[in-house]
């Protein structure tokens, strides 16, 4: 690991400035909360910043609070506080889901949700120092001639990584929003808005931009009616990435469909909202053939690698399941 | 069943180990806890390029980092590596590099930060040379020369190509048959991934030289590193007083030791070199890799008439084990031939993994059984039964065979008659299957040492060469001293892994350790036990033939009422020594083997392609138990490694670049907890004849049979034949959807 400076910030406000600061300096710096994803990334040589800010000294900014209309979760809650908090279990179901499904209990009891939104991807190219990849400033991405098994088959290309975060698709599922702190002050947005195609910007994943960090999720509570589902394909239990994750919410009225939201992770490079789904379940009512076709509708437009092909009947299985189950 | 000739006093119980306590709470000083005076941390720079020429490595911008103390490399550090390979010769550093992975160059520095960075500046200059990574396409004749004979790996003895065992006629065997089934199976690449990750620390005290290694073998250590250095034995001195786990690759010197070794010359301060998790995955070794082409016959009912295996096994760049394929010792099979190639690649070395040629193998043979036995309509149960092993290579007598036994009780656990259902027969997504599979693995007795030393309060010393890694070696050794001895196990101080201290040990791998050091320490028992009945005799007025000694006390084996402590006996006798050194044998006309039956039921869902295991049941011939809970860890520990091996561990290499992508835990997926059902363990206990108090073999055998059961337990379920490994989630739902 390459030698750098830690530093204890107080405040928000404190770790902006600095961020401020050392861009304006063309100095590389980055903020930490868990640091379970991001010194992974420093002792593989992935990034190497001179500064590290240390956000864990923030006080209070782990909260949740359950508010009228919805939760605040602060950026330094952790995965493992969100998956076991009993009313965001009673009422944020898929979020709790999510949560205690990503990574391993160790990186739960560090990771926080801002990082677990913010987790750099786990494309074993760009993990790996041997390969300079696209998103790492080179020429290829190495998954269109290489082994691209867990990549993704929607929105993808120049680069192919899929989103690994679980919290993602169950919070763009539940609608929720991001406020983010910057040099010009605070902004909140939909979450479905962080995030970035790489067809728009392959060397970012989000739209933070260098002093600007995460510092709250709202999540509104679902209304009444509604029912949800999260599930997540993998090769092992626990310390794993999606295969194919979905999560759904499904608004009922009677057994009438009044709105209903699909969400894949690990088959695109965001979280996948599949809209035109959502729009012919609307109105319906859920049984199998319904189900089964609105995952065809998800996967439409899907553009597997090679190796990956198996992830669309996959996807589409899954989201007939999630369905069924949010009927 | 055969019967032990005495009732025991520790010999069969559960007895936690001796060193339990310092292990659990981190009081055991493994070799990477080892801290000396002065000491350098060292890193290691490997090729990224699958085989080239080096034609320049400028080290001088490296050398020149503060804190950098010795960089080493091919030009002046050409020490030669004997047992890292035995078909081309071995350098701890190669020119011309033939893997990604090969080590370039390593440095020493005062952390191992800088020695990282130093990696970074040191600028090597290769000419590429062509490259091959497919071990068929290695045999071609216009396929690059990665040996200077050619890619089948040709060495001497143990180590000829191709490797060939026949008996029986063949082709009368195919004749006798009534039907011939013929399929291939594949099996990859996959790392030991023993928790400690490889480490060795060296330092020079007036030309002796002392490593302070990971291993699975001081004193085969020593002779290596003494042989490749050109030291004579009394002048190396290894020591391993606690091991991480090594499951086959750590046994010997490797040439991390020997680059600490060089690195602690040229500092001139002792250098302790701990490779990454990555290097511990491409720098070292793990289980070959193969391609099995089964030519089977038998008879309407599945009795075999005759079995043919061609293989290929791909061993990477260097020969460093034999690569051989021997899944089918568990069966009857009358007529025989086998033909394996050993073959070079330019990727990472393949060498022994626990079991080394078992598990890819019984998963090839054992699955093609139970397919065998699905075309005739055989349930497998019989199928297994009626094949099992009952003769050596179709001729020789096992000194015991109980796999009988374990079929039966194992099947019985399970319910296996019962459960068993026509493959694929589950309504729904979610499948039930049940499946088998036999597994064992050679016992044989050989060359041990061992030192005993009463001390004059009756208390005892024992003093052997064995590392413990990870089997409770150390605990074993002590329970089987104090049943030999008649001295309680708390009075008993073992004393292990040092060559200036210890006597000679085999090395702890291929099961050897309880076999081979064993009969050493009872031999070692009985000559200091001689001594002390000598001195007893006097005031306790008897003969020494008319004494015995248990529990501390010596006593007339006529009148157990007549006693003396043993401290009481030795109390003026300075210290008493028994030692043995003992090298016994089988009879020629006998083979030696341990056997096991392994059982699963599994659920597979079709949609996500996800393999729950429900249930498994291990039932094991492992002779004689010495100690009942570390024989049932090593059965649990290896069916773990096999549930990896069967659903998701593969070195995967970039085809293009022929760099390895995932050498890590993250993204190799080494099972968890989770993927992990409670073993039930069954022993079919024995006492063999030829067994230390009746013991036979426990540690090798468990992942054989495993990946091959659980493969089995899938079939049932799907109804479709995997017959590549791993059985991933993806391969599962592409086969379902045909």
């Amino acid at each position: 690991m390459k030698s750098f400076e830690n530093i204890d910030v107080k405040s928000v406000r404190e770790a902006v400035s600095l961020l401020q600061k050392f861009h304006q300096q063309k100095k590389s710096a980055a903020v930490v909360g868990g640091g379970s994803e991001y010194l992974q990334l420093m002792k593989d040589h992935v990034v190497e910043p001179d500064y590290l800010i240390n956000l864990k000294s923030i006080p209070g900014l782990d909260y949740i609070k359950e508010e009228r209309g919805g939760f605040r979760i602060g950026a330094l809650a952790k995965l493992v506080e969100i998956e076991e908090h009993p009313a965001v279990r009673e009422k944020l179901l898929i979020l709790s889901s999510a949560a205690g499904e990503a990574a391993s209990p160790q990186i739960r009891n560090a990771g926080t949700i801002a990082g677990n939104l913010c987790q750099r991807p786990f494309c074993w190219y760009f993990r790996s120092s041997n390969f300079t990849c696209l998103r790492k400033g080179g020429q290829v991405c190495y998954t269109v001639t290489g082994d691209g098994r867990f990549h993704a088959i929607l929105g993808a290309g120049p680069s192919y990584i899929v989103h690994p975060s679980d919290t993602a698709p169950a919070l763009v599922a539940l609608g929720a929003q991001i406020k983010i702190a910057g040099p010009t002050g605070e902004k909140m947005i939909p979450l479905e808005k962080f995030f970035v195609l790489p067809s728009v910007d392959y060397k970012r994943e989000n739209i933070l931009n260098p002093a600007e960090i995460v510092t709250e999720i709202f999540v509104p509570t679902p209304k009444a009616g509604s029912k949800g589902f999260y599930h997540k394909v993998r090769e092992r239990l626990a310390w794993d990435h999606a295969i194919v994750a979905v999560a759904t919410i499904v608004e009922s009225s009677g057994s009438v469909v009044r709105a209903a939201r699909v969400v894949m992770g690990g088959v695109a490079p965001i979280p996948w909202r599949a809209a035109k789904a959502e729009e012919f379940l609307r109105g319906k009512r859920i049984d199998e053939a319904t189900a089964k076709q609105a995952g065809e509708i998800a996967l439409e437009g899907a553009k597997p690698l090679k190796d990956n092909v198996y992830k669309v009947k996959m996807a589409q299985d899954l989201i007939q399941r999630g369905l069924l189950a949010s009927a | 069943m055969a019967q032990a000739p005495k009732e025991y006093s520790i010999v069969g119980k559960q007895t936690p180990r001796i060193d339990a306590y310092e292990r659990v709470t981190g009081q055991a000083q493994y070799t990477g806890d080892l801290q000396l005076p002065g000491m350098l941390y060292a890193r290691v720079l490997r090729s990224n390029v699958p085989h080239a020429k080096i034609i320049s490595i400028d080290t001088s911008k490296a050398e020149k980092l503060p804190g950098v103390k010795a960089v080493i490399h091919h030009e002046n550090a050409k020490v030669p590596w004997s047992s890292g390979g035995h078909t081309h010769r071995r350098y701890i550093f190669n020119n011309p590099v033939r893997y990604v992975g090969d080590p370039v160059a390593a440095v020493a520095a005062t952390d191992r930060h800088i020695a990282e960075d130093a990696l970074k500046l040191i600028d090597v200059k290769y000419e590429k040379i062509p490259h091959v990574l497919d071990a068929n396409e290695a045999l071609k004749p216009d396929a690059p020369k990665i040996a200077p004979n050619g890619n089948l790996s040709v060495g001497k003895g143990a180590f000829s190509a191709p490797i060939e065992e026949s008996w029986g006629d063949i082709e009368q065997g195919f004749k006798d048959a009534d039907r011939v089934f013929e399929d291939t199976y594949i099996t990859k690449h996959v790392n030991n991934a023993q928790l400690e990750r490889r480490v060795s620390i060296a330092k020079w005290d007036a030309g002796k030289l002392t490593v302070y290694a990971s291993t699975q073998g001081v004193s085969n250590a020593r002779t290596d590193i003494a042989k490749d250095f050109a030291l004579p034995l009394s002048k190396v001195r290894v020591v391993c007083k606690y091991m991480g786990g090594g499951f086959g690759n750590k046994n010997q010197a490797q040439d991390y030791d020997y680059m600490a070794a060089m690195l602690a010359k040229v500092a001139a301060q002792p250098v302790k070199l701990e490779f990454t998790r990555e290097d511990d995955y491409i720098g070292m070794h793990g289980r070959w890799a193969s391609e099995q082409h089964y030519k089977v016959g038998v008879k309407n009912d599945g009795t075999i008439t005759a079995v043919s295996l061609d293989a290929v096994t791909n061993m990477g760049a260097y020969r460093k084990q034999s690569g051989n394929l021997s899944g089918t010792d568990f069966y009857n099979i009358p007529n025989f031939k086998k033909v394996i190639k050993p073959v070079h690649t330019n990727t990472v070395v393949a060498a022994n993994y626990r079991a080394p040629a078992y598990p890819q193998s019984v998963f090839g043979f054992a699955s093609f059984l139970d397919q065998v036995a699905f075309e005739l309509g055989v349930n497998p149960l019989d199928m297994f039964m009626r094949n099992r092993a009952q003769k050596s290579k179709g001729k020789l007598p096992f000194t015991s065979n109980y796999l009988e036994q374990c079929i039966l009780e194992g099947s019985k656990r399970i319910g296996f008659s019962e459960k068993w259902h026509k493959p694929g027969a589950t309504a729904g997504p979610v499948k039930h299957g049940i499946g088998m599979a036999l597994g064992g693995y050679p016992f044989r007795p050989g060359l041990g040492a061992a030192t005993i030393r009463v001390n004059p309060d009756g208390t005892a010393h024992v003093l052997v060469g064995v590392t413990d890694i990870g089997t409770g070696a150390k605990s074993t050794m002590a329970i089987i001293a104090s049943e030999a001895l008649g001295i309680p196990l708390n009075q008993i101080q073992l004393t292990n892994g040092d060559t200036d201290v210890t006597p000679y040990s085999v090395g702890e791998s291929g099961s050897r350790t309880t076999a081979f050091t064993g009969p050493a320490v009872v031999a070692a028992a009985e000559d200091v036990r001689k001594q002390i009945f000598a001195l007893a005799s006097a005031p306790m007025k008897s003969k020494p033939e008319e004494l015995d000694l248990r529990d501390g006390q010596v006593f007339r084996k006529a009148d157990s009422a007549q006693r003396i402590a043993l401290g009481q006996i030795v109390k003026d006798s300075g210290d008493l020594i028994g030692r043995a050194t003992t090298n016994p044998n089988f009879p020629k006309e006998m083979d030696g083997k341990c056997f096991s039956a392994h059982f699963a039921e599994v659920e597979v869902d079709t949609w996500t392609g996800h393999v729950r295991i429900t249930r498994y049941v291990a039932a094991h011939d492992s002779g004689a138990i010495l100690n009942r809970l570390t024989a049932e860890s090593q059965i649990k520990g290896g069916v773990v490694q096999g549930i990896g091996m069967a659903f998701s561990e593969e070195l995967l290499i970039d085809k293009v670049t022929a760099i390895p992508i995932n050498p890590n835990y993250r993204d190799a997926k080494v099972p968890t907890h989770l993927e992990t059902p409670e073993v039930e363990v069954i022993f079919v206990e024995h006492y063999d004849p030829y067994g230390v108090f009746g013991g036979k073999v426990v540690g090798e055998p468990p992942i054989t049979a495993a990946v091959a059961t659980i493969a089995n337990a899938i079939f049932n379920a799907t109804g479709k034949r995997f017959k590549e490994l791993p059985i991933t989630p993806d391969k599962i739902v592409r086969a379902v959807q045909v």
